[in-house]
């Protein structure tokens, strides 16, 4: 079975395998022994991961670019993407309040469902898919159910698993205690655009500092996870089941207007007891650097914004940066 | 009076319009000295070169006075829509009611070149969390925020969706300070599929045919809104004449631009041309008169090649410019450096292209706002672009990178690769600041090594 790679939360894993190939949605991570992308300044350095990481796997079916980010929109039209792998570019809308973006989004599930078919993929009937569908949903509610079951770390390197091929085992230790002698670890909401793959480090140096992170809601954790489909709506209906829980219910900083993202936070934040916030986001990445001030304001408690920029580890200012604020806030 | 086309400093320009104005120059009410409106803080005026016609005279005038007609505009009862990103599109509609008038917020990104910074707008950007890593059209929001170089509009409407991040995250900053905004989705345009029913865009591009059914139905919810505005229907035969109207325009404009680029000796320069064409998106918030303004220079343009007279050397390096400069300077720097303009490609090609008044006006408006370069790849703008040099004769070709822009860290690569390898010209890459003072001994240097680079190859 040919695999399906992409990194946006927006492109429906049940759509490519119902298809017959392997969604795999990655969290790449920076080489720098990889060839040199040849672009000029100004690239975002997850994009230029993304796309490094994709094209070197010459075995891959195909590699799915959206139109979420301006730049992974771009990048197929550049040299850096050369490659024998096909190629697609998912519009994925910015706004959503009308019933046009709604069909705008099936329709180019539909179209994917017709690139995959070229490559030798099978269109699936409404049984088949409903039953895909289904089954994705069983796990990912198995998958939430396990973030009280494991350390924040454990749970967001699961999600990435899940995305990455479906995988559920939980052959984790169970959580560790709190950190410091009777100290309770102050919870931190992780917050921002997606993460790439060194970035789950920020959890061990999270909690080194005496803190737990409480929420991943970075463009690879939690607020990623689609929502529970209408079981009734994917019996008689999978793509539109499953349009509305990846398009109509998933928050980002990209939506126009993004006021889901916030009322999605409001929720998790009071639910979890978020005392403060870590915002991870990369260099020329527009759309989560527009927010950080936004989201500082809009929450009212202490935030330290981390600017990732190219490096394939946490520096040691940041790390630096990261203890001083666990400092203040404890 | 001499009348001797030549480039002349603001100084000059005084004792220029003297003369002008003894030998019995008409002028429009906006008219008047150029160098008054640096008392109004347009600081970079001082630091230009301009061309001394009175046709010339009379573009910096309308351009330098577009707050006053905006402000005269509400005075009257009219309502204000601000439009933003789509370049071109939307006032084509709000302009076929007399109730309205449309201008672009994001032509505020040149206010800091214009002010010299002294506006402070990007300072206030900076404090809103949109800092230098944005596109210079960050000055947008330090405009709203002071309230002090457009009147607020009565209705803000933004395009998103395949348009520069930079500018969808501005405006949703807009948007959180409490300015209701109307957003509408401009989808990514894509090459149709095989088999897949497809058309041609004014402009070359081709797109399918659904792509067009959404735009129309985008462009039709805005219409709505619009008229919901103006409190008055736009119907079909009103958006017939704003379309018939926007293409007069656009056919003055067309004209002006293949007589100064085709011309042997350059009837007018390069920073005259790049405000001309900007008269193209929102007509500076006065169609009729914009109209006007760009007949008088195509006349002058037109008087000067019958003459066999330019401002400029007729050897001057031919260049084809990719992009608008933060810094108005930087055009003139490029004739400094032996270069003359010959076709641009200001991301809104889209905006002088005729607009087809042969099909329903909301069709025609769908096909254009689909031909928008910026929401299509870099490869149609490429394609678009190598068509131009060929139409106009250029010898090289300079990308203006425009600073923190997400589309300028691929597309000038893919621009570049496809012009060296299918016309097997120079081509240069520079980026622009808004006020780039500090950086003119590079930005020589680079301009130069592109206009000696042609020169040995006419040696040839």
């Amino acid at each position: 079975m040919k695999t399906v790679v992409y990194s946006c939360p927006f492109v429906p894993a049940e759509w490519i395998a119902a298809h017959g190939f392997g969604p795999k949605r990655i969290i790449p991570s920076i080489d720098h022994d990889r060839a040199p992308s040849g672009l000029t300044q100004g690239l975002c350095p997850y994009a230029d991961a993304f796309t490094g990481e994709a094209v070197a796997d010459s075995r891959l079916g195909a590699i799915i670019f959206t139109t979420v980010c301006d730049q992974m929109r771009r990048i197929p039209d550049t040299r850096t993407s050369r490659t024998e792998t096909p190629l697609f570019v998912l519009n994925v809308p910015a706004t959503w309040e009308t019933a046009s973006v709604h069909k705008l989004y099936r329709n180019e599930i539909l179209r994917l469902g017709r690139f995959l078919c070229t490559l030798g993929g099978e269109r699936p009937n409404n049984e088949r898919l409903a039953s895909i569908v289904l089954d994705y949903d069983r796990r990912r509610s198995e998958l939430r159910s396990l973030r009280d079951r494991m350390t924040a770390r454990q749970f967001s390197e699961k999600i990435a698993a899940f995305h990455r091929d479906g995988s559920l085992e939980s052959d984790f230790d169970p959580p560790s205690g709190p950190t410091g002698a009777g100290a309770r670890p102050t919870p931190i909401a992780l917050a921002g655009g997606p993460m790439l793959r060194h970035h789950f480090d920020l959890f061990d140096i999270v909690e080194d500092a005496g803190g737990t992170i409480v929420l991943d809601a970075t463009g690879t954790g939690e607020r990623t996870i689609p929502p529970p489909v209408d079981r009734r709506l994917a019996r008689e209906d999978p793509l539109a089941a499953l349009a509305d829980v990846y398009f109509g219910r998933i928050p980002d900083a990209f939506r126009r207007p993004n006021s889901e993202l916030y009322i999605w936070l409001k929720k998790e934040f009071a639910q979890r007891g978020v005392e403060a916030v870590l915002y991870v986001r990369h260099t020329w990445c527009d759309t989560w650097q527009a927010e950080a001030m936004r989201m500082k304001e809009w929450c009212g408690l202490p935030f330290l914004t981390i600017e990732s920029g190219g490096d394939s580890h946490v520096d040691g200012r940041t790390l630096s940066r990261i203890q001083s604020f666990m400092e203040v806030v404890r | 009076m001499n009348d001797r086309p030549r480039m002349i400093s603001l100084s000059e320009w005084d004792d220029r319009y003297k003369e002008l104005s003894d030998a019995g120059l008409k002028e429009p009410a906006y008219g008047g000295p150029l160098s008054r409106h640096v008392d109004d803080g347009d600081l970079r005026l001082r630091a230009l070169r301009f061309d001394n016609s009175a046709a010339a005279l009379r573009l910096w005038n309308f351009l330098l006075t577009e707050e006053d007609r905006l402000s005269a505009a509400r005075a009257s009862g009219k309502k204000l829509v601000g439009t933003m990103k789509d370049l071109g599109t939307v006032p084509v509609i709000a302009y076929s009611s007399p109730e309205l008038v449309a201008f672009y917020p994001d032509g505020a990104w040149w206010i800091p070149c214009v002010m010299e910074l002294g506006a402070g707008l990007l300072g206030i950007a900076d404090s809103l969390g949109i800092d230098e890593s944005f596109c210079p059209v960050r000055a947008m929001l330090g405009a709203f925020a002071t309230e002090a170089h457009f009147p607020i509009p009565d209705l803000l409407i933004c395009s998103v969706g395949a348009t520069c991040d930079d500018f969808s995250a501005i405006a949703q900053r807009l948007a959180s300070l409490g300015h209701s905004i109307a957003w509408w989705e401009a989808p990514a345009r894509r090459k149709p599929d095989p088999g897949e029913e497809s058309i041609t865009l004014p402009g070359g591009f081709r797109a399918a045919v659904d792509q067009v059914d959404f735009m129309k139905s985008e462009l039709q919810r805005l219409r709505r809104i619009i008229e919901k505005e103006a409190g008055s229907k736009i119907d079909d035969s009103a958006l017939c004449a704003g379309i018939k109207a926007a293409n007069g325009v656009r056919r003055i404009l067309a004209e002006l631009r293949l007589t100064v680029f085709r011309a042997a000796a350059a009837p007018l320069p390069a920073l005259e041309m790049l405000i001309a064409e900007m008269l193209a998106i929102h007509f500076c918030s006065d169609r009729t008169e914009s109209a006007l303004v760009l007949q008088g220079l195509l006349d002058e343009a037109c008087a000067r090649q019958a003459a066999g007279v330019g401002v400029l050397p007729v050897d001057a390096v031919r260049v084809f410019w990719v992009n608008p400069v933060a810094d108005l300077r930087v055009m003139n720097l490029l004739e400094k450096c032996g270069g003359r303009i010959c076709g641009s490609e200001f991301l809104f090609s889209h905006a002088l292209d005729e607009i087809p008044e042969d099909l329903p006006p909301m069709d025609a408006l769908a096909r254009m706002a689909l031909a928008d370069p910026m929401i299509g790849g870099a490869e149609d703008r490429a394609d678009r672009v190598c068509a131009d040099i060929e139409l106009f004769g250029a010898e090289a070709l300079l990308i203006s990178r425009i600073p923190g822009a997400s589309h300028c860290a691929t597309e000038g690569q893919v621009i570049g690769d496809r012009v060296r390898s299918r016309l097997g010209i120079p081509v240069q890459e520079i980026e622009v600041p808004p006020v780039s003072d500090s950086l003119l001994p590079t930005l020589s240097t680079r301009i130069e090594a592109l206009v000696e680079t042609v020169l040995q190859r006419r040696k040839k």
